[in-house]
């Protein structure tokens, strides 16, 4: 049942927990002691993504769990959404509950708790802070320093972390 | 609530007694050990509402800069350099440079690090620009100079300018005519400051029916001039724009038409002005980061200074620091038969509160309860400590009855009496072996309240529980019991004096001021006496016994 498809670009470390089919793009990063549980329904992840440790993205539905290119999942956060664009941050211990799908360029706020309890769809550019969760739409402006920003973290990973940590190869490429 | 122990300030009143603590407004007067400062000449507790505040500098909490205090009231409290609050989360504003111009080639060639004009601010919490409202700058440095210009057009500025100017004549004629009444101060009047005038010109105004002070010219000569111009008279004053139904009617039509809720700035958004702003969410400007003071804090008696900041903002100790901790042993009270619950509650996730075991941590009525006190010794000497509790009557009045507010929960408590040791405080690597940090004996090992002394007994037949429990390093603790009535409610609170003498080695001359309970001989032994308040917890009426009882 464990299916992992790492790309060769991909930097996987050796000490993260993976669990059913599970496909990872080129460029991405996965830290050690992430967890990612591709439990009922597979999970695709795109290219340049960074998930930090103690992230734990998990996939409880039957559906594939769609995730985007460029989005950053800090130390902490939980992710169950079944659908992620590209370029999101999910900050330090957010939670993201399965009715919430998120599209391109938000930010989930440190600490907060998405959790509706209906089917939501977040719009672009949807910016999630404060201890209420409160929301509010981001202009946009020095989304490409941002980008370039995300870019840099990246280059600067899969330089240092092969170095310090074991890196897990795919078992079909 | 957690049980919990605080002190008595007696705030310089005549008697160090402190008032019962049934009575809702006795909470005043107990404070935590934390807050409280301790006043060496005077040998007495200070607190945050007897000290005589001072202070000593201010500064910005954003840049850290030091702000000379002339220049604080021409700023008007707030930063001058590039510090900005945002208006939508309060968080602090940065200034960033806008995005290069949209070019497909450019995605791998690095951004330049100064990055381009025009520039903004912004919030990294919630991301809010000023470009929003339209500000924007061409230099990311001397934002306080560009904003200037906005700032002074801002209308609750041109408003006080206008009153100043009002006000200006007045105050020079009343301060002219003030000084010739009093030519032995002339110093108040070289100031040119307009607010010491007014100050003055308000104390030497006529009152109806008191006589004047006059302290230079009792002839009344001088006065003579000037009763013939009123110096309080003046034109009315008009205001530069017409208070009226106009600026309500803009915002009920603005309310009318809203279609999101975020379009209204919220209360929290907008109370920091002192003028009333537009309810716009859209129109919240960023605003100019109000500047912190670090403070000196005097002991009203004496004038000892208690507690001294370092100059430099951002260190955060102090050049002199008198705090109660450092010569009062802090104490801190425990139920014990609460504490395994609490253990157990600590391993559930923090997301979801237990509501049922709240319940459990209360007492009933009717039963006995041990609790533990723990003192803990600051000082390099050992200590004698005595517990006593204070006897409290009940007022009642005229009519026979205890008046409602006045009644406490009928409760005894039994502490030890005799007084009892506490070891001197020193460095962990002082101590040799373990045994010396950790000396516990074995009988006081596995003692346990008496609700559960049935199982757990170690072989003497009747468990200690009140007395001296435990000692350990510069930690003793004693335990004491408390009988609930059976028709108990409200809170067991009762109030403890601890008393403690010590040895001190001061070669310093014998102090006066020092509480006389104990004769002086040969080195110093001083006694020092405070009072606490000790809150148990609330009384649980005795039915939700049977629900939720754990030990049957």
């Amino acid at each position: 049942r464990d299916k992992f498809t790492i790309h060769s670009k991909a930097v996987v470390c050796q000490d993260v927990e993976l669990k059913g089919d599970i496909t990872i793009g080129s460029g991405t990063i996965v830290h050690p002691k992430a967890t990612i549980f591709a439990i009922a329904g597979p999970i695709v992840i795109g290219t340049g993504c960074i998930i930090e440790e103690g992230a734990i993205i998990v996939n409880r539905r039957k559906e594939v769990m769609r995730i985007g290119d460029d989005n950053l999942f800090e130390i902490g956060c939980r992710v169950e959404s079944p659908t992620i664009g590209s370029s999101n941050t999910i900050s330090t211990k957010a939670r993201v509950h399965h009715t919430v799908r998120i599209s391109s360029h938000c930010v989930i706020g440190a600490g907060c708790l998405v959790v509706p309890t209906e089917d939501e769809m977040l719009d672009e550019f949807t910016m999630i802070y404060g201890p209420a969760a409160e929301r509010r739409v981001w202009s946009g402006r020095g989304k490409v320093q941002e980008a370039d920003l995300r870019r840099k973290h990246g280059e600067y990973l899969r330089e240092m972390l092969p170095k310090f940590n074991r890196l897990r190869r795919g078992d079909g490429m | 609530m957690a049980p919990s122990i605080h002190y008595h300030c007696p705030c310089l009143s005549s008697s160090p007694v402190p008032p019962p603590p049934h009575l809702a407004s006795s909470s005043c007067s107990f404070h935590a050990l934390h807050t409280l400062f301790f006043c060496e000449e005077c040998d007495a507790v200070r607190c945050n509402r007897c000290v005589s505040v001072e202070v000593s500098g201010y500064y910005c909490p954003n840049c850290l800069f030091e702000v000379p205090s002339a220049s604080v009231r021409a700023e008007k409290n707030r930063c001058a350099r590039n510090c900005f609050l945002c208006p939508n989360c309060r968080n602090t504003l940065s200034v960033v440079p806008s995005d290069p111009p949209e070019d497909d080639g450019r995605s791998s060639i690095p951004l330049s690090a100064i990055g381009e004009p025009p520039f903004f601010l912004y919030c990294n919490h919630c991301r809010w620009d000023s470009a929003e409202v339209g500000i924007t700058f061409e230099k990311p440095t001397g934002l306080a100079a560009q904003l200037q210009r906005f700032e002074d057009s801002a209308s609750d500025s041109l408003e006080f300018e206008r009153l100043k100017e009002h006000f200006e004549p007045f105050l020079r004629t009343s301060s002219l005519s003030s000084s010739s009444h009093l030519p032995t101060h002339p110093s108040h009047h070289t100031r040119t400051s307009s607010i010491t005038a007014a100050a003055s010109a308000a104390l030497a105004r006529d009152i109806p029916g008191v006589g004047r002070y006059n302290t230079a010219n009792p002839l009344g000569r001088s006065r003579g001039k000037d009763k013939s111009v009123n110096k309080d008279e003046m034109p009315e004053y008009r205001s530069r724009v017409e208070i009226g139904a106009s600026g309500m009617a803009g915002d009920a039509e603005f309310m009318k038409h809203i279609e999101d809720v975020g379009e209204v700035a919220g209360l929290e958004q907008r109370w920091i002005n002192s003028w009333k702003s537009s309810l716009q969410t859209s129109d919240l400007k960023p605003l100019r980061i109000p500047l912190h003071s670090k403070v000196s804090k005097r002991c009203p008696t004496c004038t000892h200074i208690l507690i001294k900041p370092e100059q430099k903002a951002q260190s955060v100790r102090y050049k002199i620091k008198l705090v109660a901790a450092n010569y009062l042993p802090a104490i801190t009270v425990a139920l014990p038969h609460m504490q395994t619950q609490d253990a157990t509650k600590r391993t559930v996730a923090k997301s979801t509160p237990d509501e049922d075991k709240g319940a459990s941590a209360t007492m009933y009525a009717g039963k006995t309860y041990a609790f533990h006190l723990a003192l803990t010794n600051p000082l390099y000497d050992p200590i004698q400590v005595r517990l006593s509790v204070q006897r409290m009557h009940v007022a009642v009045s005229s009519d026979g009855t205890i008046p409602e507010k006045a009644r406490r929960p009928p409760f005894a408590v039994s502490l030890p009496t005799s007084s009892f040791t506490v070891a001197a405080f020193a460095e962990a690597w002082e101590y040799e072996d373990d045994e010396d940090m950790f000396g516990v004996e074995d009988d006081e090992l596995g003692l346990e309240s008496p609700r559960k002394s049935g199982k757990d007994k170690d072989g003497r037949g009747k468990t200690k529980t009140v007395g001296v429990l435990e000692k350990k390093a510069n930690l003793t603790v004693v335990g004491g019991e408390v009988v609930i009535g059976k028709e108990a409610r409200g809170n067991v609170k009762f109030n403890m004096l601890v008393s403690y003498t010590y040895r001190s080695d001061d070669p310093a001359p014998p102090e006066d001021d020092d509480v006389p309970r104990s004769p002086m001989k040969g080195p110093e032994v001083k006694t020092f006496a405070f009072y606490t308040v000790v809150d148990l917890g609330a009384i649980s009426p005795k039915e939700v016994l049977q629900v939720v009882d754990l030990d049957f």
